[in-house]
């Protein structure tokens, strides 16, 4: 899976989340640039990525993700 | 030692900050050493006792890391590593229960059950909650592996660092320790003119600000504890000037500590954000005692969220999802979590049913914003124009809720409490200082005609009152904030500037700033009066 497909994807799930069509991920986006993302939104977004890919973050790494491209990076290495 | 006392300012902080530039020029170390000397004079100068209850705490956190370190290096340890963080945890939560917690337990137990249990009267160690705190974050990230190493040198300048020991901000150890390990611990002119400008603003806001505010409402909250029968108009002063107290006296004490670290050399997380001006609850808890929420956030609400997330998949039962979201998913994914994490922010700040039912109903505040925001986005897709309306109303809505949840904060009783909760939604009626009545004409005919009726409160008090809550509300909603003035230097750690919103108040190191700067201090220096606490001291 590429990159852009991962984001794509994650594009949905944050869309379906917050129920807002406009936004878009890339690697550099981080959660205060997207209204709304807070901690709550953060960790159903986590989950439903998680059940999406079949991969499972752990807490700290969860705590520690600076921004998207930090997540798709953890979880193509998990992925691999 | 208090930050705002003459012995703090003029004798304690120029010795530590001599003896840290001497010793610096020559070893980093010994300047570290020195600073953890002072740190533990500075924390025994109130009580000497108090040293001797935190020293053994901190060689038991100390020794459960150095164990969770080396299981961590191990292979298949992660039970034993898991049981000694547990041990750690229990150890910590023990340690504060029993002096902030014991009494409280017991006297509730007496009152429920009538049982006759000695209250032991103990006297709180300065700082304890947020000292706990911070060392079960510690032990937290060292059996997580966010922590590869430390010494013992390294874990008590952590733990000890007097600027943020009584009262945060609450840190992490990932942010301080590089700092400390990369401190030039020489004399630097520019963190110290940055230093004097954050511990002077802090230092007016404390003095100046939230102690000229507190003697108009304490009155107020007396009045209520006596008999009650607060009006309308009181108890909204009671409200909004507290909020106004505690938000100059917790945001000046936080200016005082960054100032004091940035001496040092050290930058410490930002504590507040303008959180008056917040135009949601959830706003507000991004902007107001920013650590805490960070804390909150990040050791309880996260993991129990995850935990509850992937459990209730598991089972194959509907989670949180946008559109689909069902009132099942809402109660146990979001309320759940949210109460619970407000609950426990409400008891860590005070053994009392006030600060409980506080934290309780800013729980339910967040549940009702997060709700909010699903419905809002259904019954109102145009987001430009959901903005327009909901970023007034929401300040306003959010300011309501702030401020009258704060009486919790401040009632001595929750008669009290519930006196002017009343007074508030208007059930003790509306009224005035007499002087309003005292010149028969148009005035005291409309004001009776509208069933305002006179009280026996001064017009002086009065007056008084309502200016520096103006003058207040005017400086907190209006005026740039501390750390936005000195943006260009970044003040707090991760707090630049951006692209110069306020370019006429932007802190420099120029003559106009020097003599601003010096007026401020000489005004806050001059109205350093009697002891008067922080209030988040007491906790």
């Amino acid at each position: 899976m590429t990159v852009q497909e991962i984001l794509t994807v994650f594009t949905r799930i944050l869309r379906d989340l917050l129920l807002n069509d406009s936004i878009v991920l890339t690697m550099e986006t981080r959660r205060e640039d997207i209204p709304n993302w807070d901690s709550f939104n953060y960790i159903n977004f986590i989950v439903a990525v998680e059940i999406e890919f079949g991969v499972k973050f752990k807490v700290a790494d969860i705590e520690s993700f600076e921004n998207v491209g930090a997540i798709v990076t953890e979880m193509t290495k998990a992925l691999a | 030692m208090l930050f705002n006392s003459s012995e703090f300012l003029l004798v304690f902080m120029p010795a530590t900050l001599l003896g840290f530039y001497l010793l610096g020029a020559s070893s980093r170390t010994w300047a570290l050493r020195w600073l953890i000397l002072a740190s533990l004079v500075f924390y025994a100068w109130w009580r000497p006792v108090n040293v001797l209850i935190i020293a053994p705490s901190i060689v038991i956190n100390f020794a459960l890391a150095r164990i969770l370190l080396r299981l961590n290096e191990g292979e298949g340890t992660r039970r034993a590593s898991k049981a000694v963080l547990l041990l750690g945890i229990a150890f910590n939560v023990t340690f504060l229960g029993y002096f902030k917690y014991i009494d409280f337990i017991s006297s509730s137990i007496n009152a429920v059950f009538g049982a006759n249990l000695v209250l032991r009267h103990i006297i709180l160690p300065l700082g304890i909650s947020f000292i706990t705190f911070q060392k079960i974050a510690f032990l937290i990230d060292v059996q997580a592996g966010r922590v590869k190493s430390f010494t013992l040198q390294d874990y008590c300048i952590f733990v000890l660092f007097f600027p943020q020991l009584i009262a945060g901000p609450i840190v992490h150890y990932r942010e301080m320790l590089p700092q400390f390990h990369a401190a030039s611990c020489r004399f630097d002119k520019e963190n110290v003119a940055v230093g004097f400008t954050l511990l002077f603003f802090g230092l007016f806001k404390k003095v100046v600000f939230a102690d000229h505010i507190a003697p108009l409402i304490t009155p107020i909250y007396e009045h209520a504890a006596a008999g009650g029968g607060t009006s309308f108009l009181l108890a909204w002063m009671a409200a909004i000037g507290f909020t106004l107290q505690i938000y100059f006296d917790f945001s000046g004490y936080s200016d005082m500590a960054l100032g004091l670290a940035r001496f040092f050399g050290i930058r410490l997380p930002q504590n507040f954000d303008s959180p008056l001006r917040a135009s949601s609850i959830i706003d507000f808890w991004l902007r107001w005692h920013m650590t805490l929420t960070r804390f909150l956030t990040g050791y309880i609400y996260n993991p129990l969220l995850l935990w509850l997330t992937r459990r209730r998949l598991a089972k194959g039962q509907p989670g949180f999802g946008g559109r689909n979201t069902t009132v099942g998913a809402f109660v146990n994914l979001l309320m759940f979590p949210t109460v619970i994490t407000m609950f426990v922010s409400g008891l860590w700040h005070g053994a009392g049913y006030g600060f409980i039912f506080w934290g309780l109903l800013h729980g339910f505040y967040l549940t009702i914003n997060h709700g909010w925001r699903l419905v809002a986005a259904r019954l109102w897709p145009d987001r430009s124009s959901y903005v327009r309306f909901m970023k007034p109303a929401g300040f306003i809505l959010t300011f309501v809720s702030v401020t009258s949840a704060m009486v919790l904060f401040r009632s001595p009783t929750m008669t009290s409490a519930i006196d002017l909760a009343k007074g508030m939604i208007g059930l003790n009626g509306i009224a005035l200082p007499q002087a309003f009545f005292d010149h028969p004409g148009h005035l005291a005919r409309t004001l009776h005609g509208v069933g305002v009726i006179a009280e026996s409160w001064s017009i002086e008090d009065f007056a008084k009152t309502a200016i520096w809550i103006s003058v207040l509300m005017f400086v907190a909603l209006a005026c740039p904030n501390t750390l936005q003035i000195l943006a260009r230097y970044e003040p707090a750690l991760g707090v630049k500037s951006q692209s110069t919103k306020f370019p006429i108040v932007e802190w420099d190191a120029t003559l106009p700033w020097a003599i601003a700067v010096s007026v401020i201090a000489a005004m806050a220096i001059a109205s350093i009066g009697g002891p008067s606490e922080f209030l988040y001291w007491q906790f």
